[in-house]
């Protein structure tokens, strides 16, 4: 039985919404991170449900952009995390406010 | 029996039409090799003079195709008038930046830095083609993600702190961005721009879509309430990489946004979409004029004159007429010398370790540098708006195309805006030639080498002759085939 393309939607929605508020929330940059994976993520599935409803291909090469992107970020996310982690020995977005706004 | 047929649907002309993309992020590789084999006396040099040479190439190979509109890669890429003019653009913001970076010394000009600078500005050139949301999405990324190192690889205090702010912030913006086109797609059932400007009944879908994309783009220009970032970010990076910035990643993101105002949009209910987006350039034009007059940093005053100077942009696309969008790019390109030049001031103020960033090194400048207190005079007046400038004709050109498309709030705001900056940039002035007590007067500036003099000639002879000949590009439609 084909599932309705709502679903995917309303899945896509919700998890694009978790990440949203886990980068509003969290003050950890490791899991701030997470978040944004978890917006690109349900973008993808949205993009791929999509795709299928359309019958158009060009949304899985889009997704596999997508994927090869978002791990691009996340390596140099770390990268840096580590750099500040190494000059402040915390990581805590609260903490790195040295700066305004 | 039916075999299955290998096509490769693309020409050679869809290749050529990346050409000046490629030889760029080519010549960055180039550049890392060029790091490995030349001996250490002479690396600097080597590495800053193959990246310039790489840009100039393309800058070259890229105006080969005026003239010859061809949209590559089945309309993934358009390579046209108005991609070109923003390339070069981009090109003509990352020769200045290396020739600072060059000047400036230290970190800024390893291999590495050098070529993500170089991959930086193949992001932003992607971008000034891109017609399909891949390719959008693409540029963007590339643009960003070497940027995000760029901020990082400094090692002033901040410098890192700032880095991950932007990380954060900006990846945020481009999962919005993404999501606004996963709906864009849902909407249309494509992914080609052109094909947005007759979407089907249900368009809720799109306007969500359209919203959120929206959202990713006034972020990554910077637009109020979008900005928070710009300042500390423009603080914490090296001098060439917020010069480069400031206006590298505007002209990409510039492209993309005229592309899809023009372009993308169905016509009598564009206009209610693009709203929004006016209305953010209103408040960028007034909120980062009176942010910069409280700013005693010179790269904080540029960022938020940078985030005044974009909401000026895009209020000339107000209406997407043809003229507007003229005029934004001539504007574009008066706001790419006028702030170079005004970086290289800086750049040439500098010390090790020390940016000469601050107001107070200002202080007194008319009287020990005539000449750069000059020059830096020459481009306060070009950002504020005054004659014999090219920014002057620009806002002129603006204030004509917001009023003949209907925007006269709009007209009437950028008239106020360019009055509270006038304010912000002489403060500098003022500290120029009237402050000559107060805080402790630096020693006389002895450049490290002529090339940010050579900087500033050239910028302020841009910004002269730009005044008075307004070379508007008259074939930059259509965006779309």
């Amino acid at each position: 039985m084909p599932v309705d393309i709502a679903n995917y939607i309303s899945l896509s929605t919700v998890i694009f919404f978790i990440g949203v508020i886990g980068v509003v929330t969290r003050r950890n940059p490791l899991i701030v991170l997470m978040s944004i994976e978890l917006m690109f993520n349900a973008a993808n599935l949205a993009i791929v449900a999509f795709s299928k409803l359309w019958g158009n291909n060009a949304g899985h090469i889009f997704v596999f952009l997508v994927v090869t992107v978002a791990a691009a970020e996340a390596a140099i996310g770390l990268a840096i995390v580590v750099q500040v982690f190494r000059r402040a020995k915390h990581v805590d977005l609260d903490e790195v406010a040295g700066l305004r706004g | 029996m039916n075999t299955p047929q290998l096509v490769i649907p693309y020409v050679s002309a869809d290749y050529a039409a990346l050409v000046p993309t490629f030889v760029v992020a080519v010549t960055a590789l180039v550049v890392i090799v060029a790091d490995l084999l030349t001996p250490k006396k002479m690396r600097r040099a080597a590495n800053v003079a193959v990246g310039i040479i790489g840009l100039i190439a393309a800058g070259v190979l890229a105006l080969q195709g005026w003239g010859h509109p061809i949209a590559a890669f089945g309309g993934a890429f358009v390579n046209g008038g108005f991609a070109i003019v923003f390339q070069e653009i981009v090109i003509v913001a990352a020769v200045f930046s290396l020739l600072m970076s060059y000047a400036l010394g230290r970190e800024d000009q390893s291999g590495g830095a050098i070529a993500l600078m170089l991959w930086s500005a193949s992001g932003a050139m992607l971008m000034a083609g891109a017609a399909n949301l891949m390719t959008v999405f693409l540029g963007i990324e590339l643009l960003s993600l070497a940027l995000y190192c760029l901020c990082a690889m400094s090692s002033r205090p901040g410098a890192r702190e700032s880095a991950l702010k932007y990380l954060i912030l900006s990846s945020t913006a481009s999962g919005f961005l993404l999501y606004g086109m996963a709906l864009l797609f849902g909407a249309t059932g494509s992914v080609a721009l052109s094909a947005f400007a007759n979407p089907p009944a249900s368009s809720a879908l799109f306007d969500i879509g359209a919203g959120m994309f929206l959202i990713g783009i006034c972020f990554k220009l910077s637009l109020v309430p979008f900005h928070v970032w710009t300042p500390d970010v423009y603080e914490g990076a090296p001098l060439p990489v917020t010069a480069f910035m400031s206006v590298v990643t505007k002209a990409g993101t510039l492209a993309v946004l005229a592309r899809f105002a023009y372009a993308a949009l169905p016509s009598p209910h564009g206009a209610a979409i693009m709203l929004p987006v006016w209305i953010v350039a209103a408040l960028s034009m007034i909120v980062g004029n009176v942010a910069a007059l409280a700013q005693t940093d010179l790269k904080r005053l540029l960022a938020y004159s940078g985030i005044a100077q974009l909401g000026y942009i895009v209020a000339s696309l107000a209406g997407t007429t043809a003229f507007g969008l003229r005029y934004a790019i001539f504007y574009l390109g008066a706001y790419t010398f006028m702030n170079l030049g005004a970086f290289a001031v800086v750049a040439l103020l500098s010390r090790d370790r020390d940016e000469g960033s601050q107001l107070t090194s200002f202080n007194g400048l008319g009287y020990r540098q005539p000449i750069l207190a000059g020059a830096m005079t020459f481009f306060l007046l070009s950002l504020a708006g005054l004659p014999p400038t090219a920014g002057f004709t620009g806002k002129i050109l603006i204030l004509a195309s917001a009023v003949n498309a209907g925007f006269v709030w709009l007209a009437a705001l950028l008239v106020v805006g360019t009055a509270i900056s006038v304010y912000a940039y002489f403060k500098i002035v003022r500290a120029m030639y009237a402050q000559t007590t107060g805080a402790p007067i630096r020693r006389a500036v002895v450049p490290a080498s002529a090339l940010p003099w050579a900087c500033v000639a050239l910028c302020a002879v841009a910004t002269l002759v730009l005044g008075f000949y307004p070379i508007v590009p008259s074939d930059v439609l259509p965006l779309v085939k």
